[in-house]
C-alpha cells in the first residue's frame, strides 16, 4: 500500500498528479518492474496480467522541450515531443521497459528513436490495424499473443488465461468507476470539475489498476459529499480532442467562465466508455476492445449504410455526450501535427453544428506559451454561446 | 471562391538521362488518361503511392488516380498555394499532410463550383467512382485523406486495406510473424477485389491478374539492374532524374509501359557507363539523399548540387523496389497472385531486417544507409525535412546520429522545407547551406588525403 493511500481520494490523486511517476518510483524500489507506455490503445490487462505495473507516460506542458531535440524532429506531434524529452531527462528514470501501440505516425515512426535512445530492457510495438473489420481483429488478436508471448518472456513468467482474465475484470472495475465519477458532472452546477477530472484521471494511469479502484473509489465518495459545487461557470462545456494529460487547458476554459462538464479525449471519456467483454477466451474481448470499441480517429470505422449514417457511426458518441451532460457547447482541441485528429475537423465540426451545438476550433501546441491566445479565444466564444 | 493566381513560370530541369527527360509527358498523358475514362464514364479509382495494389487495379481495367502524384504536379507547378488555402479555410490545419491538403483543397473547390477550378494543372483532379486507401504501418493521411474527402463526395465509397508488415524488434524475430501477416494481407487483398467488383462492376480477370503479377516481378529486377548501373564512376544518373523515374516506377507499376521505360533506362546507362558518361564531367563528391521526400517546387535544387561539383549517385527515396531473386523465398513457387503480392511486399518492407541484425546498434534504415555508401562510394548525406509529413521525416536525425556512432563520421545535411507548399522555402537560405555543406566536403576530402 502506498502512503498516499491514506490520504483522502481528491488529495492523493493531487499528490500523484503532482509527482508524476512517485507511485511508480516507489514501487520499482520494492522489486517491482514498471512497463511505460503511450498512449490508451496499449492494452494495460495484459501487463498487469503480467505482474507488472503499467505506466503511462505523460508530457508536460509548463517543461521547454529542449534534449528532445537533438534526436527528434520538431515536426512530431508536441505531446510526444514533450514525453520523450521528460524521459531523456531523467523523469521516468524508473521504467524498465517500453511499450508502443500503433496508433499515429508520430508514435510509429519515432519508436526506434524512443527505444535505442532510452535503452531499455524491453522494449515491444503493438501493430494495430487501421481498420476494424474481421480480418483486421484476428490479426490484431494474433498480434496481441504475439505482446503476450513477449512480455511473459520478459516477466519471467507465462501470462495465463486467469491472470488475463482477472485483469480484464480490474480493468473493467476500473472503467466502471470513471463512468460512476462522470455520472457527478451531469448535475447543474456540476459536483466535480473538469480540471479535477483531469487531474484524477491522469494520476490513475500512473498507479497500478487496482489502486486506481481504490483511488477512483475514494474520490467519488468524496465528491458526493460535497456540498457546495467547485468553482466554474454556468456555461457547459464539452472538449473533444487527442490526449489531454495535463491540468492546464481544461483549467484554463474554467477559469475563462465555464465548466467543463464531459470529454472526448485520453484520459478521459473515450477510454472509458468501453469494457472488454468478458469471454472464455480474453485475448480476443481484450482484442475487440481496443480495436472496434475505442472510438478514435486513428482507427478506420467501416462504413455502412448513408454517409449520415457513417458520420453517426463515427461521432454519435459526441452528440449523445452532448445530450446526456447537457453541453451547451463544444472546444475542439487539436494539437498542432496530429493526423489522425487533424483531418476529421471538417466532418465533426459539421456533424456536432448539425445538432444545434456551437464549436470551436482551437489548435494548439502542447505549450504554456500559447496561453494568452487560447484564452481569448475560448473568452470569445463563451461570450457567444453564453 | 479561391483568388485565382498564375503560376510563376519555370524553367524546365536539366536531366542527365533521356529517359528522364521522358517522364513529363508520361505524366501528363497519365492524367489525361484519367480525365478521358472520366468522360468515358470508365470507374476510376483514386489511390496512393506504394499502395501494394497497382496489379489488381490494373487486372480490373479500372483507371487509377493518383493523388499523391497529382499534388506533386501541383507542387512542381507552384501552383498548389490556391489549393492549400481552400484546405485551410475548411478548417484543416496547415500543419497536415500538404499532399493530402493540396487534393481535399482541390476536391474542395472543385465541388463547389461544380467544374474544374480554373487552368487546373494539366487538365485537374477529377471526382473518383471509388477512393481506395492504405491502412498501412506507414502513413496516417492515406487512412485519413479519403475519409476526409468524402465530406466534400459523400456519395464516393472509400475502401481502406491493411496492408501492414512488422517492425524491426528485438524481442522476437519477425519470421515468427510473417505467417499470420501474409492471411491478413491476402485477406484485405480479398476484401478489395469484392469492394472493386462491388463498386465499379468490373470483375477480376485472374488470368490477367497472374501476367501483370509476373510483370511486376520482372519490372522491380530490372528496376534494381539499372540503379545498381548507377555505381559506377562517373555516376551516369543522379537523384535528380531519379525523381522523374520514380513515375514509371510507383504509378505505373504493374503496365508493360514500365517495363519498357525501364529497360531504355538500363539500355541508356549501360551505355553511358560504358562510355563514361558522367551526370557531370568533373564529379568531386558523390552524395546520397539519404532521406526525405523531395520539395518538387525546387528540384533545381539537385542542378545546383551538380554546379558544385557533387553528384547522387543513390537515394533511398523512391527506391522502392527490391531485387526479387535476392529474397530468401522464391516466389515464383507461389501460385496464388494474391498471396505472390504479399509475400513480394513483405519481403520488400523486411529486406533489411537481417542484415541491420548482424551489427549491433543497427537498425534496418541505418543499415541501408550503410551498405548504399559503401556500394556507391559516397562521401556525404543529404536528407530534406519536410514539415508537412512525418512519414517520411521523422527518425533522420536519429539515423544520422546513429550512423556516427556504430560506423562513422560522414558529412551530413539536412535541407528543411516541404514537398508542396513552397511558403516554407527560401531559395537563397538553402542554397546558402549547400555551400556551406560543400565546404564541410572539401574540408572532409583534405583531411581524409
Amino acid at each position: 500500500m502506498s502512503t498516499e493511500s491514506s490520504l483522502g481520494g481528491l488529495a492523493a490523486a493531487a499528490r500523484y498528479y503532482q509527482d508524476y511517476g512517485l507511485r511508480a518510483r516507489g514501487l520499482k524500489g520494492q522489486g517491482k518492474k514498471v512497463i511505460g507506455y503511450l498512449c490508451a490503445l496499449t492494452p494495460v490487462e495484459i501487463i498487469t496480467a503480467a505482474g507488472l505495473v503499467p505506466f503511462r507516460i505523460k508530457g508536460d506542458v509548463n517543461e521547454p522541450i529542449t534534449r528532445a531535440d537533438t534526436q527528434m524532429e520538431t515536426i512530431v506531434c508536441p505531446l510526444v515531443r514533450s514525453c520523450f524529452d521528460l524521459s531523456l531527462k531523467g523523469k521516468y528514470e524508473f521504467l524498465d521497459g517500453l511499450v508502443i501501440p500503433h496508433a499515429c505516425d508520430s508514435i510509429v515512426r519515432t519508436y526506434d528513436v524512443w527505444k535505442y535512445s532510452l535503452g531499455l530492457g524491453y522494449n515491444h510495438f503493438i501493430n494495430m490495424p487501421h481498420s476494424d473489420d474481421d480480418s483486421s481483429l484476428e490479426f490484431f488478436e494474433a498480434e496481441l499473443a504475439t505482446f503476450r508471448k513477449s512480455l511473459g518472456g520478459f516477466a519471467g513468467k507465462e501470462i495465463s488465461d486467469e491472470a488475463l482474465a482477472r485483469a480484464v475484470e480490474l480493468c473493467n472495475q476500473n472503467r466502471a468507476r470513471v463512468r460512476e465519477l462522470y455520472e457527478l458532472r451531469k448535475s447543474a452546477p456540476p459536483l466535480i470539475s473538469g480540471a479535477e477530472i483531469t487531474r484524477v484521471l491522469t494520476a490513475a494511469m500512473s498507479i497500478p489498476v487496482e489502486e486506481s479502484l481504490e483511488l477512483l473509489s475514494s474520490v467519488i465518495e468524496e465528491v458526493k459529499k460535497r456540498e457546495g459545487a467547485p468553482a466554474g461557470g454556468v456555461t457547459r462545456i464539452m472538449v473533444v480532442g487527442a490526449q489531454v494529460d495535463d491540468m492546464a487547458f481544461i483549467k484554463l476554459v474554467e477559469d475563462s467562465g465555464a465548466s467543463v462538464v464531459a470529454d472526448d479525449l485520453c484520459p478521459g471519456g473515450r477510454e472509458h466508455w468501453s469494457d472488454v467483454d468478458v469471454t472464455s477466451a480474453p485475448l480476443g474481448g481484450i482484442a475487440e476492445r481496443y480495436l472496434r470499441k475505442i472510438n478514435c480517429g486513428r482507427t478506420y470505422r467501416e462504413m455502412g449504410g448513408t454517409y449520415a449514417e457513417y458520420l453517426e457511426h463515427r461521432f454519435g458518441h459526441i452528440g449523445r455526450a452532448i445530450k446526456d451532460f447537457k453541453a451547451d457547447g463544444v472546444i475542439l482541441y487539436i494539437y498542432k501535427y496530429c493526423d489522425p485528429f487533424g483531418f476529421e475537423v471538417p466532418q465533426v465540426k459539421g456533424y456536432i453544428e448539425s445538432l444545434g451545438t456551437p464549436v470551436l476550433y482551437l489548435e494548439d501546441e502542447y505549450s504554456m506559451s500559447t496561453i494568452g491566445r487560447m484564452r481569448t479565444r475560448i473568452q470569445a466564444f463563451l461570450e457567444l454561446i453564453g | 471562391m479561391a483568388e485565382e493566381k498564375k503560376p510563376e513560370q519555370r524553367k524546365k530541369r536539366r536531366t542527365a538521362t533521356e529517359a528522364a527527360s521522358k517522364v513529363a509527358p508520361m505524366v501528363k498523358a497519365m492524367i489525361g488518361n484519367v480525365l478521358q475514362a472520366k468522360e468515358e464514364g470508365k470507374p476510376i479509382a483514386s489511390t496512393f503511392i506504394c499502395c501494394c495494389y497497382d496489379e489488381i487495379i490494373h487486372a480490373m481495367d479500372i483507371v487509377p488516380h493518383w493523388v499523391e502524384n497529382y499534388a506533386g504536379i501541383c507542387g512542381a507547378k507552384r501552383d498548389a498555394q490556391r489549393f492549400l488555402e481552400k484546405a485551410e479555410a475548411g478548417n484543416l490545419s496547415r500543419s497536415l499532410c500538404t499532399y493530402a491538403l493540396c487534393g481535399l483543397g482541390f476536391d474542395a473547390l472543385r465541388e463547389e463550383l461544380g467544374e474544374m477550378p480554373p487552368e487546373p494543372p494539366w487538365g485537374g483532379q477529377v471526382k473518383p467512382t471509388v477512393m481506395l486507401g492504405s491502412g498501412q504501418i506507414l502513413c496516417d493521411p492515406r487512412n485519413k485523406w479519403f475519409q476526409a474527402a468524402q465530406h466534400y463526395m459523400p456519395d464516393v465509397p472509400v475502401c481502406n486495406v491493411g496492408l501492414t508488415w512488422p517492425l524491426y524488434e528485438d524481442d522476437y524475430d519477425y519470421h515468427e510473424v510473417e505467417g499470420y501477416y501474409i492471411k491478413y494481407f491476402v485477406e484485405q487483398l480479398r476484401g478489395l477485389v469484392e469492394f472493386l467488383e462491388k463498386y465499379t462492376g468490373h470483375k477480376m480477370d485472374w488470368d490477367r491478374l497472374s501476367e501483370l503479377v509476373d510483370l511486376t516481378d520482372r519490372t522491380w529486377n530490372l528496376v534494381w539492374e539499372a540503379y545498381e548501373l548507377r555505381r559506377a564512376v562517373p555516376t551516369p544518373m543522379g537523384t535528380g532524374d531519379a525523381m522523374n523515374t520514380m513515375v514509371p516506377m510507383v504509378f505505373m507499376m504493374g503496365t508493360q509501359e514500365a517495363y519498357d521505360f525501364f529497360k531504355d533506362l538500363y539500355d541508356e546507362l549501360k551505355q553511358k557507363v560504358a562510355d563514361k558518361e558522367g551526370v557531370i564531367p568533373d564529379e568531386k563528391y558523390r552524395l546520397i539523399w539519404g532521406g526525405g521526400l523531395p520539395s518538387w517546387f525546387a528540384l533545381g535544387d539537385f542542378n545546383y548540387f551538380n554546379s558544385k561539383g557533387a553528384v547522387f549517385p543513390v537515394e533511398t527515396t523512391y527506391r522502392m523496389i527490391e531485387a526479387t531473386y535476392n529474397y530468401d523465398m522464391d516466389l515464383s513457387k507461389i501460385s496464388d497472385p494474391l498471396e505472390h503480392i504479399a509475400w513480394r511486399w513483405l519481403k520488400y518492407w523486411t529486406y533489411w531486417y537481417d542484415k541491420a541484425r548482424k551489427r549491433p546498434g543497427s537498425q534496418p534504415e541505418v543499415e541501408r544507409l550503410i551498405q548504399y555508401i559503401e556500394d556507391y562510394k559516397i562521401d556525404g548525406i543529404v536528407m530534406h525535412e519536410a514539415f508537412s509529413c512525418r512519414t517520411w521525416h521523422v527518425g533522420l536525425i536519429w539515423q544520422l546520429n546513429q550512423l556516427k556512432k556504430i560506423y562513422k563520421d560522414i558529412p551530413s545535411l539536412i535541407l528543411e522545407s516541404d514537398i508542396v507548399d513552397i511558403s516554407s522555402y527560401n531559395e537563397a537560405d538553402t542554397r546558402a547551406r549547400i555551400d556551406a555543406f560543400i565546404d564541410v566536403l572539401e574540408a572532409a576530402k583534405r583531411k581524409g588525403k
